[in-house]
């Protein structure tokens, strides 16, 4: 409970000036990733390791993992239909042989439909959703953060005895 | 630099080489437990590993000792090796997939007694629900094998006491026939007593009284006509019905007494019961090659052979437990894999090469390879093969080789095992009376040969005794029929014996035959056989003769009282016939009169106005 309060006021703060508009949009993409494929997949290995070298905000991650967790909950059989179409096309034949022969390619397990599916979905996704979550924070902090934090929810997030400590830790740690 | 975490790298850092410490520290541990375990499952009893390491840079796995405990005795192994070292391939394991390329078994040693009881609790739902096939075999197998230890000889070489076996016999079937007979009894009471009481004969004697009262003479009006013609009407229906419920008695009659408990073909088969157990209690011997070689080797072949199927019925059992767990569970949104290739399509567990070197409990070194154990033969496209063999310094040899082949649409396994070279000195080779000799000298050879197709065995064990000669002094004897016997085997120097269980066309059938079987039969031919025959005579004889009268007797009892309940019944049914043929009189006479007193009526009508109606 206080790890998730902790992340919601880290992310609420960084949402409203202290981080930058790319570490937000970078831990969103990130989480997002981790969201629309497989969690227990090789490649989420390495995106974990990405958000914990990589200035990102870890609060975004979460967040956006939560969200397209549930998102792919529903999309997982278009992903199937997408990742077939993939793994069927003519012209790859001879790379997907390649790739599956090689041991490390294999772990990845790209030869399976969802993870194929769902991957190739996330990395696209990523293009517009980098630019326009950095926009999206932008916009946030101009209109919509002062309204946020006067909403009920959050004066009673606010109340709790659990923030107020975490309010302490964070500033005597500066 | 800006856009790294530095905390982030040395979390990396930090997580990485702890994870490797404590996969390091406590792999070895966990992996021994869980081969434990398993093992234990499979084998029925305790399966101990000692100093189990995995070392991951060379991707080997070793351990000093492995023992497998005896399921049946658990103060014993099975077996148990000492040093072993196995090779195992990394990339497989990624895929949960073990590969062992080579391992290799040093001081294999089987039978060997355990320090601790090697019991092991099976827990509940790891237990194995039905027998194998091979298992029932044993069982029948071993029920043969006591069978022919039952087979005594005792009595035909005094007199056959038929007095005494008569005496001691309980017969069966007169009191079975004394219970048939009572049961007979009752029943025919039963129908005697509804066929005098029915109701039936009430109702025709008040038809015939209604019958009667009917005075034809007396009705002068056609409307009493008419009514009276309704009324007989009625008396017809009611006789058809009476009619009906007859058949219905007799029907049920016939079936009660065509029941099978009232059947008299079954004295046959209760005297043919007394006669049999007359005839075990005898122990009276069919004095044919077969049942000779039978008694004289069949104990102890088929002891051996059953022994023999229990350590296959072991390696059936491993190999169906290994197989049989690599089907793939798609479910629901995890997707399909593509197999582009066949590089990981490998099964669960696969054992290429196993070099095993030890010594068997009579001290015979043994050196040997079994090849591709594996979950799924299919997969592998290997069968498992295995290929021991081994001598000592006195010339012993034993050699065992074999396939299970489970590629093909039916599952095969075979085994050969051969052991020869072995002393018969001062070993009996039978342990029936008939021949109690020991050997002064003597080699043995024994080889077996196991083909087994899915449920269907072919089996064979052939032993040969060669160069012997029997000490006759150790067991002196006057006896008539030991001189004959005596002088049968003293004439040969050597002793095959085979033996032949399977179920190729039908229910399994165990032969065996050996080379003395009509030295033998010979020799008791024309002795012993004639007073076996007399004594079979005489049994069946006084059997048959204790009951031959009450089953004549119970026959006649029979018959007389079916045709009384016949008479009774027929009887009953004339009567039904004959009331039933004076109402169809009176309709006739009713239907005579009626149309008289209309004729009368009409012509008096005619006269009285002129007109003529017809």
């Amino acid at each position: 409970m206080f790890l998730i309060l902790k992340y919601i006021a880290k992310l609420l703060k960084a949402l409203a000036s202290e981080a930058s508009p790319n570490q937000l949009a970078g831990g969103f993409i990130l989480g997002m990733i981790i969201g629309l494929t497989p969690v227990m997949s090789f490649h989420n290995l390495i995106i974990l390791v990405l958000v914990l070298i990589l200035k990102v905000n870890v609060g975004m991650v979460i967040l956006a993992f939560l969200v397209f967790s549930g998102i792919a909950y529903l999309a997982d059989p278009l992903f199937h239909d997408f990742g077939t179409y993939l793994l069927e096309l003519e012209g790859m034949q001879s790379t997907y042989i390649s790739m599956y022969d090689n041991e490390f390619w294999a772990i990845t397990k790209f030869y399976n439909t969802v993870v194929i599916g769902s991957l190739t979905t996330a990395i696209i996704l990523c293009v517009p959703m980098f630019p326009l979550t950095k926009v999206g924070v932008v916009q946030y902090r101009k209109h919509i953060h002062e309204k946020v934090m006067k909403t009920k929810l959050m004066k009673t997030l606010k109340g709790t005895k659990v923030y107020s400590i975490y309010q302490t830790a964070a500033r005597l740690r500066g | 630099m800006r856009i790294f975490r530095i905390q982030g790298i040395i979390a990396v850092v930090v997580i990485t080489i702890l994870s490797f410490l404590i996969s390091w520290i406590s792999i070895d541990p966990i992996v021994e437990e869980r081969l434990e375990y398993s093992a234990s499952v499979a084998n029925g009893a305790l399966v101990e590993i000692d100093d189990f390491e995995i070392s991951l840079v060379d991707l080997k796995i070793r351990w000093s000792r492995l023992q497998v405990a005896n399921p049946e005795n658990t103060m014993e192994n099975s077996f148990e090796t000492g040093e072993a070292e196995l090779d195992f391939l990394f990339w497989p394991t990624l895929w949960e997939r073990v590969i062992i390329e080579d391992v290799i078994f040093k001081e294999f040693r089987m039978d060997t007694e355990r320090e601790t009881d090697g019991y092991f609790e099976i827990p509940e739902e790891e237990k194995n629900k039905e027998p194998g096939f091979l298992t029932k075999v044993i069982s029948d197998v071993t029920s043969e094998v006591s069978r022919n230890a039952n087979m005594e000889f005792n009595n035909i070489k005094s007199d056959i006491n038929v007095d005494s076996v008569l005496a001691k016999l309980d017969l069966q079937a007169p009191e079975k026939i004394d219970s048939l007979r009572n049961g007979l009894e009752q029943n025919y009471q039963k129908w005697d007593s509804t066929l005098t009481n029915t109701d039936i004969n009430k109702e025709i004697a008040s038809v015939q009284s209604t019958i009667q009262k009917i005075n034809v003479k007396e009705i002068k009006d056609p409307k009493k006509a008419i009514e009276a013609i309704q009324n007989v009407q009625k008396l017809a229906k009611q006789v058809d019905s009476l009619r009906n419920r007859a058949n219905q008695i007799k029907s049920e009659f016939q079936e009660d007494f065509g029941d099978t408990k009232f059947s008299i073909g079954r004295i046959d088969n209760w005297i043919e019961g007394d006669y049999q157990r007359a005839m075990n209690m005898a122990k009276l011997p069919r004095l044919d090659a077969q049942n000779i070689a039978q008694s004289l080797f069949g104990e102890n072949m088929l002891a051996d052979y059953a022994g023999y199927m229990e350590y296959l019925a072991i390696a059936r059992e491993y190999s169906s437990r290994l197989a049989g767990d690599d089907k793939e569970k798609i479910e629901r949104y995890e997707g399909i894999d593509y197999e582009f290739t066949d590089k990981y399509d490998w099964p669960k567990l696969w054992i290429q090469n196993i070099d095993v070197s030890g010594e068997t409990k009579t001290a015979i070194k043994l050196a040997g390879q079994i090849a591709h154990i594996s979950s799924d033969q299919k997969k592998t496209k290997e069968p498992i093969t295995f290929n021991l063999s081994g001598s000592d310094d006195a010339s012993r040899k034993m050699s065992l080789t074999g396939e299970i082949n489970y590629l093909g649409e039916e599952p095969v396994e075979s085994f050969n095992f051969t052991y020869d070279g072995f002393s018969l000195a001062g070993t009996k080779l039978s342990p029936s009376e008939l021949l109690p000799y020991p050997m002064e000298q003597g080699v043995g050879e024994v080889s077996a040969s196991v083909q087994i197709v899915d449920k269907r065995i072919d089996s064979e064990i052939n032993y040969s005794a060669k160069n012997l000669a029997f000490n006759f002094d150790a067991v002196p004897s006057d006896d008539r029929i030991q001189q004959l016997i005596k002088d049968a085997v003293s004439s040969t120097d050597r002793i095959d014996v085979t033996a032949l269980v399977d179920n190729v066309d039908g229910p399994l059938k165990v032969r065996i035959r050996s080379n003395i079987d009509d030295l033998f039969v010979n020799a008791l031919k024309n002795t012993v056989s004639k007073e076996v025959d007399r004594a079979r005579q005489r049994i069946e004889a006084e059997v048959r003769k204790e009951v031959e009268g009450r089953k004549e007797d119970i026959i006649a009892f029979k018959e007389q009282k079916e045709a009384e309940i016949r008479k009774e019944y027929e009887q009953l049914e004339a009567r039904i016939q004959q009331e039933l043929q004076k109402v169809e009189e009176k309709k006739a006479e009713l239907e005579k009169k009626k149309k008289e007193l209309e004729d009368s009526l009409k012509n008096k009508i005619k006269d009285k106005i002129g007109i003529d109606w017809e």
